[in-house]
Order: C-alpha cells, then sequence, then structure tokens
C-alpha cells in the first residue's frame, strides 16, 4: 500500500529548471529542495550542468574566457554538458520513476528554456522555472566569496584571481540574459526571487507539491544559527532493554539532565553564552525530565518528537520479539525504513508526522531538541541527506550532544559526550543482542556520528 | 531566502511559550512566576467542566450541521484547532500585530479571500477577524445603498458623511479587537481605491506599532467576473430579496461607476508599503516588500492553494469504529452492505445536484477497451497538469485511511473510476491506554485522568495516546490539498479524524471540536460560498441488489 506524505505523487513529475546569472544562490536552493523531497520519500534529483561541463572539458584551463559566448569551443562543451545533462535527467524520469527534477544551470536565454518546456511538455513533465534574481552588488559580492571558496573551478587558485575571473564570467552571461517576465511567460509555471526575497512573483503554481516547494524556499534562512540534538538521558527501559514505553530516567539518566545545561554553555563557547535557546521535547516523561535543568524559558512538547510506536510490541525486549514474532523481528531487520510494527508505526511513518514540524525548524534560530533515537535519527537525516536505507542503522549514543551549524554548502557535526555511562541500546542487524558489534557485517552509516568531531 | 526571518518587535520573545501537551512545563524555582499571567495552562481559561451544568449539556452538539463558526466574534480564550502553541500576549510566530487590508474592485472575490483567510489563520489559532465595511454600510445607509456610497469621493454631503461614518467605525472596530481582544490579524475588507488612501491607512496603523499588509485582488479574466457577479446578485446580503436580474444589473452599475476611481497598487509613491498582488485567484501572486516572515509565508503558501471552490466535502464514517486501535480485518457482509449503500446514494446524490460525471458501470467497460496513444497534445500550448487530483470541477477524489477494511470500503468508488487516495494521516485517533474503554470505564479506572480530559478534551492526552490537536497537526497538509482541489472530495475516515476536518471548514472552536457528532446512516456535505460554508446531511438509503 502506497503511502504520500506530501502529496499524491505517482503521476505528478515537477522539472524544477533553475534560472539565474552564476552566484545567485542556485545550487544552494537547489541542493536544499533535493534534501527536502528525499528526505520526504519524494524521488528528487539535482542535475548540475556545470559538473557534466568540468567532466567534459577539466578544469584546468578554465577561466572567464571560456564562458564567451564568441568562444566557439567553450560553446561547444558548454551545449553539450547541458544536452547530457537533460538526457540524463530525462532517462531518471523515465528509468527511475523519478518525481522532481532539478536542473542546476544559468538557463539563462528564452531560447534554452523553450527547449527545456518542450521537452517536458512532450513527456507529460511540468515544468516549473525557479529564477533567482538579484541585482543588488552587496548581496552578489557576499555570494561570490561563497561560491569561490567552494567551487571546484576555483580549488587551488589565488583568491584575488578567482574573485575577478568570476566576475568577468558573471559579465560575459549577463550579456546573454533574459530574465523571466510577466508578459512574455505568463504561460509559464515560474517562481522568481528577486534580491533574496525582498519581491517574489509566483505564476501559476498548479499542484500541492509545487506549492510545498515554493513554501520551503520562501521558509529558507541564511542567517548563522545552530541546532543541537541530544536523546534522553538512560531511561529505566533502557536499562532492562525494553524499547518504547513511557518510563522514567535511570540514575545516571538523571545525571545527564542535571548535566545538560554545562554541556550546552560549553558548546556554545564562552563569547555566547548568553545564547536564548528554544527547547523542543517530546511528549513522554524521559524526554522532559532530561529538559528539566535547562535555563531557558521558551520550552515545547511535540506529540510528533515521540519515539517510534512499536504497537503490540511495546515494553518488550528485542529478545522477547524475536521469540515472540520471529517472523516480523526478520521482516524488520530487512527493511527497516518501511517496516511497520503491529498497530505501531514505521520509520516512514515517523517521517509524515515530523513534515509539518520541520517548516517550524527551518524558521527556528537557535534551538536544542530533546527526543528518542529513531527520531533523532530521522531528523538527522535530514540535515545530513542521510539515505533512507542507512538512516535507521546509525547510531546515536546516549549521554551526548550533537550539534549542527547549517552552512551555505553542507552542514558541520561537531559532538559533545557527557562522560557519563550508559547502556548501548543500539541492535546490529540480524541479533537481538545490544551493543555494537564488530565484524564484516556492521552497517556502513553506523559509525557516522561517531565519527564526528568531538569538541 | 529571507534574511529577516520574524520581526522580534513583540512582546511574545520574554514570554512563557506552551506547548499543548500533557503537562505544563514547571519552570524551575529561580524563575518563579511574580505576576500571574494568562496562559492556556492556567485556571483562566474556561473551565468547561465547574460550568453551571446546562452550559456544559449545550456544548455538547450533536447536531453538527450548524452555523459556520468563521464570523463569529473571538473571545479572549477561543483557541484554534490547529494552533501550535499558546502566548502569554495570545499573539504567534514573532509576528506582532498584523491589518491585512484588501484592495479591488468589487466582484474580485475580496469578501471570499478575507473569509477563507480569516478561517485559515483561526485553525492556526491566530485571533484573527474579518472587518467588512459592507456590513458598517448596511447597518448605517439601510434601504439607502446608493453607489454614491461606494466611490471615494461621493458627489452629495450626505454620502460623503455617511461613507467617513461608516469608514471610521469599522477603523475603530478593528483598533479596538488589537486593543482589547488581543487581536494579532484584521482583515479589513473594502475596496481601498485610491494609493492616497492606502498610504494614509499604513501611516495610521503603523504609528500604532501594526504593520500593514496589502492584498490586492485583480481580475483579468472577464468569465471569473461575471461568475463573481452572478453569485453576488445571488447571494450578497445587499441584494436580499431583490429580484435576480435587477440585482445583477445594481451590481454591475456599482462596478462601472467605481472602475475609474481605482488606481492599482504599485505606483512610485507606494513603494514603501507590503503588498501582494492576487490576480485571476492565485495564477499569478506578487510579492512586493515580503521580508515579513513565518506567518505572512504561511498566508501566501494559503493563497497559493486557495481557489473558489464549487466542489463540495462529503465525511462519511468508516465502518465499525469501534474496532480496537490495532485490529485491522477486512470487511464483513454488514460492512459491504454499508460501502455499497453509501457509493450509491453518494452518486444519487450528485446526480440530484446536477452533477452527471461519474460514469455508469456499463460505460465504464467501454472504456476500459486500449487507450490510444497517450500523447497527442501539442508542446506549444500549456495544458493542466498532469496526473493533479480535482483540477476537473466535474470529478470526484476519495481520500480514506489505510486500514484494511477503509480500503475495501472504496471499491464501489473504484469501480465507477473514481480515484482513490490511500493516506496514513487520516487512521484514527490512537486511544493510548483507554483503547476500548467506553466513558464509564475510563472515569472508573483513571479518575484523575478522565477529570484533567473533562476539562480539556481537546488537548488531553491520555497515557500513548493521541489528542484531538495531536490529529489538526498531523493533517494541516491535507486541509491545504483540499483547499486546492476544485472538485468534490470524499473522506472516509473515523469520525475523530472527520470532527476535526469539520472543524476547520466551519469554523468550530477547540472546545466544541470533541463533542460534534457523526452518525453512520448519513453523509455530511459541506459547501463553500463566499461568506460562509454550510453543511448538509444526506441520509444514506438502502440500495439492495
Amino acid at each position: 500500500m502506497p503511502v504520500y506524505s506530501i502529496s499524491h505523487v505517482e503521476n505528478v513529475r515537477v522539472c524544477v529548471v533553475m534560472v539565474g546569472l552564476p552566484a545567485r544562490g542556485k545550487s544552494l536552493i537547489a541542493q536544499k529542495i533535493v534534501r527536502y523531497l528525499s528526505w520526504l520519500s519524494i524521488n528528487s534529483k539535482c542535475f548540475n550542468v556545470g559538473n557534466y561541463r568540468r567532466q567534459l572539458a577539466g578544469t584546468e584551463d578554465i577561466n572567464a574566457a571560456f564562458f564567451d559566448s564568441n568562444n566557439a569551443e567553450g560553446l561547444k562543451y558548454r551545449r553539450e554538458a547541458i544536452d547530457n545533462a537533460v538526457t540524463d535527467m530525462m532517462k531518471w524520469f523515465s528509468d527511475e520513476n523519478g518525481v522532481v527534477g532539478i536542473l542546476d544551470a544559468t538557463n539563462s536565454t528564452r531560447e534554452r528554456r523553450d527547449r527545456i518546456l518542450k521537452l517536458c511538455r512532450e513527456n507529460l513533465i511540468e515544468p516549473m522555472f525557479l529564477e533567482s534574481f538579484c541585482d543588488d552588488d552587496e548581496l552578489i559580492l557576499q555570494n561570490i566569496l561563497d561560491v569561490k571558496t567552494t567551487s571546484p573551478d576555483y580549488v587551488d587558485k589565488d583568491n584575488e584571481f578567482a574573485t575577478q575571473d568570476f566576475l568577468q564570467r558573471i559579465k560575459f552571461y549577463e550579456e546573454i540574459y533574459e530574465t523571466m517576465d510577466q508578459a512574455t511567460d505568463s504561460d509559464l509555471t515560474f517562481i522568481k526571487l528577486v534580491n533574496v526575497n525582498s519581491q517574489i512573483i509566483l505564476n501559476r503554481i498548479e499542484s500541492y507539491l509545487e506549492s510545498r516547494i515554493v513554501y520551503y524556499v520562501m521558509n529558507l534562512h541564511i542567517k548563522p544559527r545552530c541546532i543541537w540534538l541530544s536523546r534522553h538521558g538512560e531511561s529505566e527501559y533502557n536499562l532492562t532493554g525494553q524499547i518504547g514505553g513511557d518510563s522514567n530516567l535511570s540514575d545516571r539518566g538523571m545525571r545527564y539532565a542535571k548535566k545538560l545545561p554545562d554541556l550546552v554553555l560549553k558548546s556554545l563557547g564562552e563569547e555566547n553564552k548568553h545564547t536564548n535557546l528554544t527547547v523542543w521535547t517530546s511528549t513522554l516523561k524521559r524526554t522532559q525530565q532530561t529538559a528539566s535543568f535547562l535555563p531557558y524559558k521558551k520550552k515545547l512538547q511535540w506529540k510528533a518528537l515521540d519515539e517510534l510506536d512499536a504497537g503490540e510490541c511495546d515494553g518488550m525486549t528485542y529478545e522477547e520479539i524475536e521469540n515472540k514474532f520471529p517472523e516480523d523481528f526478520k521482516a524488520r531487520d530487512d527493511d527497516k525504513y518501511e517496516y511497520r510494527y503491529k498497530g505501531g508505526e514505521s520509520y516512514r511513518d515517523i517521517v509524515i508526522r515530523l513534515e509539518p514540524i520541520i517548516m517550524e525548524l527551518e524558521r527556528q534560530e537557535n534551538i536544542l531538541i530533546i527526543t528518542h533515537q529513531a527520531v533523532l535519527r530521522c531528523l538527522y537525516a535530514y540535515f545530513m541527506n542521510v539515505p533512507q536505507e542507512e538512516s535507521p542503522w546509525m547510531s546515536i549514543p546516549l549521554h551526548t550532544l550533537i550539534k549542527l551549524e547549517p552552512r551555505a554548502y553542507s552542514t558541520l557535526v561537531s559532538r559533545i559526550k557527557a562522560d557519563i555511562p550508559a547502556v548501548s541500546t543500539y541492535k546490529e542487524k540480524g541479533t537481538s543482542q545490544l551493543g555494537e558489534a564488530s565484524g564484516p557485517n556492521i552497517s556502513k552509516s553506523r559509525d557516522l556520528i561517531k565519527d564526528s568531531d568531538v569538541v | 531566502m529571507s534574511t529577516t526571518s520574524a520581526i522580534d518587535s513583540d512582546d511574545e520573545g520574554g514570554e512563557l511559550f506552551n506547548g499543548f501537551g500533557s503537562a505544563p512545563m514547571s519552570r524551575s524555582t529561580s524563575q518563579k512566576r511574580t505576576s500571574k499571567r494568562w496562559s492556556f495552562h492556567n485556571n483562566t481559561r474556561p473551565n468547561l467542566q465547574d460550568m453551571p451544568s446546562a452550559a456544559s449539556i449545550a456544548r455538547r452538539l450533536s447536531d453538527i450541521t450548524g452555523e459556520d463558526g468563521v464570523h463569529e466574534e473571538m473571545s479572549v480564550s477561543v483557541l484554534g484547532g490547529g494552533q501550535l502553541y499558546s502566548t502569554e500576549s495570545g499573539r504567534l510566530f514573532h509576528a506582532g500585530k498584523i491589518i491585512i487590508s484588501l484592495a479591488g474592485l468589487p466582484g474580485r472575490g475580496k469578501t471570499h479571500l478575507s473569509v477563507s483567510l480569516t478561517r485559515y489563520l483561526r485553525w492556526l489559532g491566530v485571533k484573527t477577524h474579518s472587518f467588512h465595511l459592507g456590513n458598517y454600510r448596511r447597518a448605517s445607509a439601510e434601504d439607502d445603498i446608493t453607489h454614491d456610497l461606494f466611490v471615494p469621493s461621493p458627489n452629495s454631503k450626505k454620502a460623503n458623511d455617511i461613507r467617513n461614518k461608516i469608514v471610521n467605525e469599522c477603523l475603530s472596530d478593528i483598533l479596538n479587537f488589537f486593543k482589547n481582544d488581543k487581536g494579532q490579524v484584521a482583515i479589513y475588507d473594502a475596496v481601498n481605491a485610491l494609493p492616497e488612501y492606502r498610504l494614509e491607512l499604513h501611516q495610521r496603523f503603523k504609528e500604532l506599532n501594526i504593520q500593514v499588509l496589502f492584498i490586492e485582488s485583480l481580475v483579468t479574466d472577464d468569465s471569473i467576473i461575471m461568475k463573481n457577479m452572478e453569485e453576488a446578485a445571488r447571494s450578497s446580503p445587499d441584494y436580499l430579496s431583490w429580484d435576480y436580474q435587477k440585482a445583477y444589473k445594481d451590481y454591475s452599475e456599482r462596478i462601472k461607476t467605481l472602475t475609474p476611481y481605482y488606481k492599482e497598487m504599485g505606483a512610485e509613491k507606494e513603494s514603501e508599503l507590503s503588498y501582494i498582488k492576487f490576480i485571476n485567484f492565485g495564477e499569478r501572486i506578487e510579492l512586493h516588500n515580503s521580508n515579513y516572515g513565518y506567518l505572512i509565508n504561511k498566508v501566501v503558501f494559503y493563497l497559493m492553494n486557495s481557489r473558489i471552490k464549487s466542489g463540495s466535502v462529503f465525511f462519511a464514517r468508516c465502518y465499525k469504529n469501534s474496532l480496537e486501535y490495532t485490529q485491522d480485518p477486512p470487511l464483513d457482509e454488514e460492512g459491504l452492505k454499508y460501502s455499497r449503500d453509501l457509493a450509491a446514494t453518494l452518486f444519487d446524490h450528485l446526480k440530484s445536484q446536477g452533477k452527471h460525471y461519474i460514469k455508469e458501470l456499463d460505460e465504464i467497460k467501454e472504456r476500459l477497451r486500449p487507450l490510444a496513444p497517450a500523447r497527442t497534445l501539442s508542446v506549444e500550448e500549456r495544458h493542466p497538469a498532469a496526473g493533479v487530483d480535482g483540477v476537473d470541477i466535474n470529478s470526484l477524489v476519495v481520500w480514506t485511511s489505510v486500514k484494511q477494511r477503509t480500503v475495501e470500503t472504496t471499491k464501489f468508488f473504484a469501480e465507477r473510476n473514481v480515484k482513490i487516495r490511500h493516506r496514513i494521516q487520516l487512521s484514527q485517533k490512537n486511544p493510548g491506554i483507554v483503547g476500548g474503554l467506553s466513558e464509564e470505564e475510563i472515569e472508573q479506572k483513571f479518575p484523575n485522568e478522565y477529570d484533567h480530559y473533562q476539562r480539556d478534551p481537546y488537548h488531553y492526552r491520555f497515557s500513548r495516546s493521541e489528542s484531538y490537536h495531536d490529529l489538526a497537526i498531523k493533517i494541516e497538509p491535507l486541509i491545504l490539498e483540499m483547499e486546492r482541489m476544485s472538485g468534490d472530495i470524499l473522506i472516509i475516515a473515523d469520525d475523530t479524524i472527520l470532527k476535526v476536518f469539520y472543524g476547520y471548514l466551519m469554523s468550530c472552536s477547540c472546545y466544541d471540536i470533541p463533542y460534534l457528532n457523526f452518525s453512520t446512516d448519513e453523509i455530511i456535505e459541506v459547501k463553500f460560498n463566499a461568506y460562509s460554508n454550510s453543511a448538509t446531511r444526506i441520509p444514506i438509503t438502502s440500495h439492495e441488489k
């Protein structure tokens, strides 16, 4: 039985065609959309034409002159690059049941956009143009600083050279650039973001999925902020190896709760120690007890942050489950993301219930979330783009504070251990015993979080 | 991406936030509250249980076909069904106070826009009220509504005086709403034809620390205006007991008289204003100076999905929802009969309303022959989005949960080519530890919890259970999808879910939602109208084979 989170997407296919000069944040927006939709199990992929071009032409001799519209060789490479990207995208739509494909390129001329438009219509794919328009020099320069430090085109190149060269490249594009406008393009579905959202034009948004993408883009903000994630302290059920329930913290769990305010302060650093955080917890006792010593005033409980509901297995140990429901036990190990406990939930169900609050989370600034293993895996997967097959197998140790710092093109992770012992609640595939084994069968993402920097 | 995601001028920043949960968050001892402040969890909210018993009985709404509550005055303590948290000022999202002022000629759907926005914002828990200048005009001028009353500078002194009086009355009510009713969003539904007016409005409210956002409704498609004129002549309160033809003529004259005065927004002197142009009911939306933050983004999200709906939403209970939460049996004989009757009753009803789009069985067999090769549409022009539900006014989509018996219930719809969508969010409210118990048994077994539940059945969560409020948050994405669909929708679900949907559509306060009563022998139809929605019952009749 298919379950749709965002929209009934089995028929709808959307091609998001990015439009805009270089250094307008197109790639950032494209990546964010892909991350958001993939997390919602909507098959989406970004096709970055720059990468195709680099594959064809290398990066050795790339400088601004390559992008001169009079440079025949450069033009040839660039045409080929976009053709390849479009071909791959169409193949992906048909062979891999793609739902939202994003063509990340400047697509700066109407002629180019027309070709993509027709191709989409031929294939019953809804084209949606997303233009990022900016004529505020300060914003552009700021963005160039960002791009130049991350773009593969400028690896090992001198800073000053990179800036100048990039500005020249933009000039070449400007010569041929045709912006989207209401009169000529009134028949198209398009979004035009002017100067980082100070003006937005939305034309003919015709499906819920499209409106959701627009809403998401509107809510992205680029203010620096941090997100802290923590599991609740060790609970009484953790000690006995039972899952679910609504038990109290163990003595060691209580010690963690008492230490948590200090850990947060340490993570904030001396100069930011007065930063005010918002604290989110689940409705279960163990997360509230964990949050109870934090001095912050804004505390919110969310049902959506409650632990995965194990249905009939609630309160059992893995051993008991294996004995009582051997088939279910195996089915869950085979496909942990999709497996739904009898009368309970699957990981996918958690993502669906988190959907309405993820937008709330995007708009928040500094926030600390105290929740449970499965929910934390889902949240972490959202921020770090961990694929579905892997996210349920990540090990997230107790008594550890994880800090995420979203940056333009990546998210930095660090963690602080509380140095208070706790049991392991990690279960390897194929066993009912808890604890992290070693050997060839361990999930490749198990140690994802543990390998991140320890502060 | 906005660089300023929220406007922090409001007093909300330093307040205690209350998430709706099982227990209020306690402050640590160093933060003992010094003065008593309003919040959802202290005892200043209505205590339903200790009210005089007559009142508490009256709240048990067994008749769900009541009035649309979207125009009701909001008491300070009323909470919307989808409200995420409460604050002491009563205002949310760090958004401060906002007046949304509409602009546009008559016949541009301003009333519809203000009412549906009010509905959505109230649902989110934002204290919102729409102020229709027309209501004030009707109250003042009574039988004497001349076109002169609508133009910005009337010829007669009398008309001029009345005009000023009604505008002042309306605006002072708006101020009152902000000042005394903890109002957060006032929607001012008036023509606001001239830039000078709009600038003055902006200035006046800015001084009071109230943000002004204009939403200008423009229509370039004459067929939409015609449709709106027909609707107005039929149902506008201005034309109560008027002959239709006469009303239509009068209304079109009103528009004609006003048109020369109206100046579209966006002139140089208005460059400071924040405004949204809403063109042809959402075909195009333009936001100018839009760094407003989350609340307005939500408004825009709503506007993107809001349609003038001609279809209805039908509600039907799923069969046997007395079953225990974790059980998932297939339909039995009785259930099969229920499903057949449900489908047949709805099909009959649609026909009786002049909707003949449901195909007969024999027609469908014809159509199941191999289809012609798919794509013959021209690539030169735009076509309706492929695969999107409810684009066609003449269509029915069924939404139901993923439980076996609801899946099987839809069989009689599927065989008539009706689209079926199964959504996990439509599963019944998880009853937690009180699953399978009657009210009396709950009272006996968990007297303490039951007492809390009685005080606030909407938000209270028995151990491990979901509250109605949890459902409301879960289905918010579906509500927007529902708003977008132009055709008919049938929702077959447990009554706990139906109550929440119904609560949204009819603007019920969250104190009433748990007491709504859906019975298994009828379908409830909610129809959309510009000024208010209406609900009717359709008895399910037996259709033996």
